[in-house]
């Protein structure tokens, strides 16, 4: 495993903090969600109105008691995840409500579309979580969705995914659901089996939905990703050293909120911080800036001893083009190599986090397949030297028939899935694009998968949960 | 005297809010023609930056801080101008804009707002989770005939159906051309809640809203 790259020096580091820490005792922080303010308040915290303001040593303190890392446990124990130090997570985008076909045409996702996602994310080798959120389907009622979403989760795949936290009761239902696949509340608060996204209101807010279901996870022992999404130069500064330090302190501020509720809730480091196009005001997310806040992101969580969550397959472009891959690549790369541990969006993401695309996804995956070779390394064992099959084969003979080769080139070597390696006439044949190519292979993949099996009895108390919820709820 | 217009014109390109303000306040003491010194400062300063955004010249902080400038500015010679019985500048239509009930997003809304400002429209920003009352209140106070509703989440987007509705039960449906947008809004979504336009971005804003009025 190749060493985590460091972006910034110590001192750099020591820099964003104090400044961050500036920002929470001098600006504050706005919490909308009554017993979020109660509790900053029993803790000792300067609370005026809706607004925090917060002491250095008590956040310091809080986040040092976060767990630096901790295990995700799956319905298939092969599948359980390690959530922190080398370990890099990857799954599919999250909350798209578009789909974007082929030929680039735009329509609202569906059930259908989340179970196939589901499915091609419990198929890929190189994907370890099927997600959250996958997309947003658009053709259930929004009362019920959440649960609708668990259950392709739960029925399509045995890999770890992700629960609502829209608010205390849908975040209420994702642990219950989670807890009766798993064998009881007991059991996940011990082995934790869930994770949730909470997001900041940029600038410096929190809002109730959010902070409802980061109460209700923190209260359970599950994960919590807390994140800040800061749009350089419109939700904050236009420069990166003051936008990193406004989402620094959103996410600390959480992460603390998180530490009081429970002592030592697993929580996770989150950005999504990138840019604003200065042309349109939308976000701008495959560039080399973003790239820099995904890789901050990274060493700043290292500091603070708390896992990381951050980049992606992350573009701008409406389509699988050149485009898409070159700013997947880059956002992508920079998260692998940094030692991002959740990579949320790392497989079907266009247009700034709104559309999801099949063909996206399968260029992901790709994408995914290589980066994980390449931070894997290389391996420097004896054998692998090779030594005695260099002497063997000598000055001028060849290694394609020698054992060492057929032995080692299937580890060594990633095989693509995607991309293209024939010669011209083999190309010239059909002449099909990546994005050609990610159509006729999503749809293979979603025709021959199979569903890994769930206990009867399981899946009777889940269908008996979701009806009697739903029937409340509708 | 039109040295002061001049300089009324360069504080709106160079979006400087409190310059605009003062030289309002100068326009006003010397005495000099408001309606003048709207026509020939504030006006001409944000028209010259709608021409630069047109060619890409100008990006949005400029355009969002010239609009500033102009509507601060303005606002003055216009209270003035209402308070002397004078005659109100001609615009070239009214528009109430606010984010629907339920959703607190603004920045979208505030960049069609500038931006229709800067293409010569009068824009009543009623700010974010605003009902439906809200919206028709401001529009029947300003005499708007354009109420823009945006909304960012899956989860807000029927409030923009709920204001259509709510015109239809008060019986004014056709008072008012309603218009929507946000990052999960579509075609198809206006059409299913029958309102009247519904655009991506900012700058086709502007487009729709001549056509609304034409």
């Amino acid at each position: 495993m190749l060493p985590k790259y460091d972006i910034l020096t110590d001192e750099q580091i020591q820099t964003i903090h104090d400044n961050t820490m500036r920002i929470l005792q001098e600006v504050g922080v706005e919490f909308s969600y009554e017993p979020a303010i109660e509790i900053f308040r029993k803790h000792g915290q300067k609370v005026d109105g809706h607004r925090v303001y917060f002491d250095r040593e008590f956040v310091e303190e809080m986040v040092e008691g976060a767990p630096s890392e901790f295990t995700l446990h799956a319905r298939n124990p092969e599948h359980n995840l390690i959530c922190g130090g080398n370990n890099t997570i990857f799954m599919p985008g999250y909350g798209a409500p578009f789909i974007h076909d082929v030929d680039g045409n735009r329509r609202n996702a569906t059930i259908q579309d989340y179970d196939n996602f589901v499915k091609l994310a419990g198929a890929s080798k190189n994907l370890h979580m099927t997600g959250g959120n996958v997309v947003e389907p658009q053709d259930v009622p929004d009362e019920t969705r959440h649960m609708s979403m668990m259950y392709s989760h739960i029925t399509n795949s045995d890999k770890c995914f992700m629960g609502s936290a829209s608010g205390y009761e849908k975040a209420k239902d994702s642990i219950e659901i989670t807890a009766l696949l798993h064998g009881g509340l007991d059991v996940i608060k011990e082995n934790p089996a869930l994770v949730c996204l909470v997001n900041s209101v940029t600038p410096l807010k929190f809002d109730d939905r959010m902070l409802g279901g980061l109460m209700a996870y923190a209260e359970a022992g599950q994960a919590t990703i807390i994140a800040s999404l800061v749009m350089s130069g419109s939700t904050g500064p236009a420069t990166i050293a003051g936008a990193l330090s406004v989402q620094n302190a959103e996410v600390l501020a959480g992460i603390t909120l998180g530490q009081c509720i429970n002592p030592g809730t697993p929580v996770i480091y989150g950005s999504t911080s990138a840019i604003t196009d200065m042309a349109s005001g939308a976000l701008a997310i495959g560039n080399p800036e973003c790239a820099l806040f995904i890789s901050a992101s990274a060493q700043l969580a290292r500091f603070y001893g708390v896992p990381s969550r951050g980049g992606g397959g992350l573009t701008d472009s409406k389509i699988v083009d050149a485009q898409s891959g070159y700013e997947s690549m880059m956002t992508l790369f920079a998260a692998s190599a940094t030692g991002i541990n959740f990579v949320l969006h790392s497989a079907g993401i266009l247009q700034y986090y709104m559309a999801m695309s099949f063909e996206k996804f399968m260029q992901d995956d790709e994408i995914a397949g290589m980066v994980s070779r390449y931070i894997k390394g290389i391996d420097m064992t004896e054998d692998k030297l090779a030594f005695d099959v260099i002497s063997k084969v000598g000055p001028g003979g060849h290694y394609l028939t020698q054992k060492h080769t057929r032995k080692n080139f299937k580890v060594e070597f990633y095989k693509p899935s995607l991309s293209d390696r024939q010669s011209y006439d083999g190309w010239a044949n059909n002449k099909l694009t990546a994005n050609q190519r990610g159509n006729q292979k999503w749809q293979d993949v979603v025709e021959n998968y199979v569903s890994p099996v769930l206990d009867p009895d399981v899946k009777q108390k889940i269908d008996e949960y979701i009806a009697k919820r739903s029937k409340e709820l509708l | 005297m039109s040295i002061i217009f001049d300089e009324i014109k360069e504080a709106v390109i160079d979006g400087d809010e409190d310059l605009a303000v003062e030289l309002a306040e100068k326009v006003i003491a010397e005495g000099l023609d408001l309606v003048e010194a709207i026509e020939k400062g504030y006006i001409k300063g944000i028209e010259e930056v709608g021409a630069s955004w047109k060619t890409g010249e100008a990006f949005l902080p400029d355009v969002m801080m010239a609009a500033d400038a102009m509507k601060t500015g303005m606002g003055i010679l216009e209270a003035e101008l209402a308070a002397q019985g004078g005659k109100e500048h001609e615009d070239k239509g009214k528009i109430v804009l606010g984010t629907v009930e339920g959703d607190i997003h603004d920045i979208g809304k505030n960049i069609v707002g500038a931006l229709l400002t800067a293409a010569g429209f009068k824009v009543y920003d009623i700010g974010i989770d605003q009902k439906p009352e809200a919206f028709v209140a401001k529009a029947d106070e300003v005499g708007a005939t354009i109420i823009a509703a945006s909304s960012l989440l899956t989860t807000t987007m029927r409030a923009q159906g709920e204001l259509i509705e709510y015109l239809k039960e008060k019986g004014i449906r056709d008072k008012y051309k309603v218009i929507i947008g946000g990052g999960p809004t579509s075609q198809k979504w206006a059409n299913e809640i029958k309102a009247d336009g519904w655009v991506e971005t900012a700058d086709e804003a502007i487009v729709l809203c001549k056509e609304l009025l034409a």
